[in-house]
């Protein structure tokens, strides 16, 4: 069986009397997509810095592809590849000349096949040849990109990719993040973007104040805390909750023209309410269902329901 | 050893002050050659010589080597120090380069420029002075060994500032007045006391005398004095940059 892409144990970092990771503990498998969400300062940066060489740890071990960096800080390098969450650019260079300088960093010689390639997956070949001073924010973002994945590291970690890029970037980046996982890159993502986790993700981890909450396959994860709501609509407005409505707690409007029934994993299933409604012979006109998305799911675990996960 | 990376960092080092040429090697070389102009011509009709030598020839080894100090100085830390304000510092750190590679990308980049100033101001010097290298091994010695030295320090004072304030602080406040007070102009040993004695305690008196010795064949104190003093100086600055390198200190949170 092949090592884990990531391993982190107890893992903490301490700023003075501040605690900005509390000992987490995290596998990656290879070529998964892990998203990790939480709030700003949550510690997914310091996480992210601290595999990546920008941050000093304070204790704990961190294994790439089975190296641990206290063993050898360089060595695993070659495998990882970072877009950083801040835009930074060298104006003294063009694009393409950045992209080469970033392969030799690794270690690879100039290798133009794969600058185009790179280049044109990221909508950027036409700025091949523009000093990077003279990109839009949006290509200076592209940019980034490209350089955190022109040497092809089996590893990558994107720290907010997409944020404040068009909506363009976002499609072209997730379409080439699956490509990249699908050739066996393992991906770690963090994003404000919660359609961007639902989107990508095949595990999603929670971190808080430095805590990595939960980690959780994302559709367990939906399933476990999402909730689906279904909502029913009546041909006639009812005079008040019937029997069926009664015994599956579910909610009248004050109009009485709709019923609102939300089910969570371990409830029982609509369609038994459906079956109840029509049994007592009540008229349906519409049946409207609402799945709850990554980001209630993240609210509620913040706001402390990772207990009931447990 | 990633000698690729270590080679692209060099590579790039070059190209980013060549980019930049006038500022990076034309408005220098200007700078030391009005030096050479203003000091050199203007005062070598009243100061015949100096230590047997004519004004104008004695000063050439100092602007050789002011421009040398001065520039490899500057490269270092202004590349190294651009890089943290600018953030792409972080594509150094995530890099596989490991200390020794940064040291040598950004040293070589920085000896480079101060070797191509320093030859080049010498150059200027020879038109009015004709080419004079007396002893080559010991010259090549300190022109080399002081765009080293200086590179290493530039590179440790990049390290170490936060501001702008505090990058211009070793060159203005220490490299100024130690290169200025340091022999280029005027022999110390025709310094008024305690002054001469002061100036025992100044290294730049050592690496000034030494290139002088290895241009004209001429000098104060023995070129070996000056050559342990840069020698030492670049072993302890090599050391001590290995190690903050290592560190992350202000590099890494």
């Amino acid at each position: 069986m092949s090592a884990p892409a990531l391993e982190l144990q107890g893992l903490s970092k301490r700023y003075g009397e501040f605690t900005a990771l509390h000992t987490v503990d995290l596998t990656i498998r290879p070529g998964e997509i892990f998203a990790l969400l939480g709030p700003n300062g949550a510690g997914k940066t310091t996480m992210i810095g601290s595999v990546c060489g920008l941050v000093k740890k304070s204790s704990g071990s961190i294994r790439v592809f089975g190296k641990d960096l206290d063993q050898d800080p360089v060595g695993p390098r070659y495998d990882i590849g970072l877009v950083p969450q801040e835009i930074n650019f060298d104006p003294f260079f063009t694009v393409a000349e950045s992209l080469r300088i970033q392969l030799g960093f690794y270690g690879r010689p100039a290798d133009e096949a794969r600058i185009d390639e790179v280049l044109t997956a990221l909508n950027l070949h036409a700025k091949k040849d523009a000093y990077t001073r003279a990109l839009s924010g949006g290509m200076k973002r592209r940019l980034l990109i490209a350089k955190a994945l022109v040497h092809k590291p089996r590893l990558v970690f994107l720290d907010e990719p997409t944020a404040g890029v068009d909506v363009e970037l976002r499609r072209d980046l997730w379409t080439y993040v699956r490509k990249l996982a699908s050739e066996g890159t393992t991906i770690v993502l963090t994003t404000h973007y919660l359609e961007e986790a639902e989107e990508l993700a095949d595990r999603v981890g929670i971190i808080n104040e430095g805590r990595l909450l939960m980690v959780e396959e994302k559709a367990t994860l939906l399933r476990r805390f999402g909730e689906r709501r279904v909502i029913i609509t009546f041909e006639q407005p009812q005079p008040g909750l019937s029997e069926a409505g009664k015994r599956f707690a579910a909610r009248l409007s004050e109009d009485g023209r709709t019923l609102t029934y939300v089910e969570r994993d371990g409830c029982a299933p609509s369609g038994e309410l459906l079956r109840a409604l029509y049994a007592e012979g009540q008229l349906i006109s519409d049946v409207e269902t609402r799945r709850s998305r990554m980001e209630d799911v993240l609210i509620e675990i913040l706001r402390g329901r990772p207990q009931q996960a447990a | 050893m990633n000698v690729l990376g270590m080679k692209t960092l060099l590579a790039k080092e070059v190209r980013r002050f060549m980019r930049v040429p006038g500022q990076t090697v034309l408005s220098p070389l200007i700078s030391t050659t009005l030096y050479f102009i203003v000091f050199g011509v203007s005062m070598s009709s009243r100061v015949q010589t100096v230590e047997g030598l004519p004004y104008l020839h004695f000063i050439v080894p100092g602007l050789v080597f002011l421009g040398i100090a001065n520039n490899a100085f500057l490269n270092s830390s202004s590349s190294l120090f651009i890089t943290k304000i600018q953030g792409t510092v972080v594509d150094l750190l995530v890099a596989p380069l490991g200390p020794g590679e940064l040291m040598a990308g950004f040293i070589g980049g920085a000896m480079v420029r101060g070797l191509v100033v320093g030859l080049l101001t010498w150059a200027v010097a020879t038109f009015f002075t004709g080419f004079s290298l007396e002893h080559a091994g010991v010259a090549v010695y300190f022109l080399v060994l002081s765009s080293y030295v200086f590179s290493v320090l530039g590179l440790l004072a990049a390290v170490w500032a936060e501001k702008f304030e505090q990058i211009n602080f070793f060159p203005t406040f220490v490299m100024l007045p130690l290169t200025f007070l340091g022999g280029v102009f005027y022999s110390v040993r025709e310094l008024p006391a305690p002054w001469n004695t002061v100036s025992l305690f100044n290294p730049m008196v050592y690496m000034v005398e030494g290139l002088r010795y290895g241009m004209l064949g001429r000098s104060i104190y023995s070129p070996l004095g000056g050559g342990s003093i840069l020698f030492a100086v670049a072993v302890v600055a090599t050391a001590l940059t290995y190690a903050v390198l290592r560190s992350g200190y202000k590099m890494k949170a």
